[in-house]
């Protein structure tokens, strides 16, 4: 058990499913409290919003029936990559910045993938599209399967990586630079002047935009494998 | 010497990304251009030009990611 070295990462991982599982408790009470005829407001108001933004990007693309079980699943890995890309903003380790985490995000998506491949074509037709459109087309079929993984994985982790390692670059640099300001001591003032707007993009706005990027690339690719409307 | 090797390796990894920031570019030039003729296709110009952006954009992680770990994994 001695040799068994627990990632960092581990815990903000635990903090961060804590957190949502007790934040969907919190909406689930209040949406449970709510009045279909009265004027929705704050919370719950953000949640219909929320609901049918994702519910209309989904409905777009795929069909009712599909997107009756798949706007949850997007829901929840919006939300969890949406909390764990910010999660740097409250001094905990982003999980998105573990390569495990991106990789088991992007194998859940293609295992999606297949499943509703599978669904669309049959047995038999699922097993024929592997050897589309000649069979010795197999090889480059596996491949493109992988690359779908790896390119889902990797985009969310390349980005989350690189904005929290810029991050630390530029507090090392303001640090070193507000050093040479005079009667300050060790205080990193630069740092607290600058670095916010920098968070602002780093964190939230990259954030923001590779859960959104992630959800619109699952969606159109589990599209992709549907039957045509 | 090997460390500026590897700092100059870094470097040339990173330099594949100024291609894709041109090319990501001319992503959202079209896309704007196309909203300008057809200003009722705006919501699906603007997530076909999002998904194309992000498939354009993996080529330039992939440059960043071989950067770091040239950095952290050959030069630590």
């Amino acid at each position: 058990m001695s040799d068994i070295k627990i990632q960092s990462t581990v815990y903000s991982i635990i903090i961060i499913t804590v957190f949502m599982a007790l934040l969907l408790v919190y909406i689930n009470r209040k949406l449970v409290k709510f009045d279909p005829l009265s004027q929705p407001k704050g919370v719950v108001l953000l949640m219909i919003m929320l609901t049918e933004t994702i519910d209309g990007m989904v409905r777009d693309k795929t069909n009712d029936e599909v997107a009756k079980y798949l706007t949850p699943y997007i829901m929840t890995v919006a939300t969890y990559i949406f909390l764990s890309n910010i999660a740097g903003l409250f001094s905990l380790e982003t999980p998105t910045s573990n390569y495990s985490v991106t990789l088991t995000l992007g194998a859940l998506t293609v295992i999606l993938i297949e499943v509703y491949s599978f669904k669309a074509r049959g047995a038999k037709g699922y097993i024929k599209s592997w050897f589309e459109p000649m069979p010795p087309f197999v090889i480059l079929n596996v491949l493109s399967k992988f690359s779908t993984l790896l390119s889902l994985s990797l985009r969310l982790f390349g980005n989350i990586l690189s904005g929290g390692i810029l991050m630390s670059v530029i507090y090392q640099m303001l640090g070193s630079v507000s050093k040479l300001i005079p009667f300050m001591g060790q205080f990193n003032i630069m740092g607290v002047l600058v670095a916010p707007v920098l968070h602002f993009y780093f964190d939230l706005f990259s954030g923001v935009m590779q859960a959104f990027i992630f959800i619109t690339l699952s969606i159109s690719f589990i599209a992709k494998e549907l039957p045509e409307k | 010497m090997e460390k500026a090797l590897m700092a100059f390796a870094a470097a040339l990894c990173v330099l594949g990304g100024c291609v894709t920031g041109i090319m990501e570019g001319k992503v959202a030039v079209k896309a704007v251009e196309s909203i300008g003729k057809n200003p009722d296709a705006a919501d699906k110009i603007q997530s076909m030009a999002i998904i194309g952006a992000a498939i354009s954009e993996t080529c330039a992680i992939y440059c960043l990611l071989v950067a770091f770990l040239i950095i952290f994994i050959l030069g630590a």
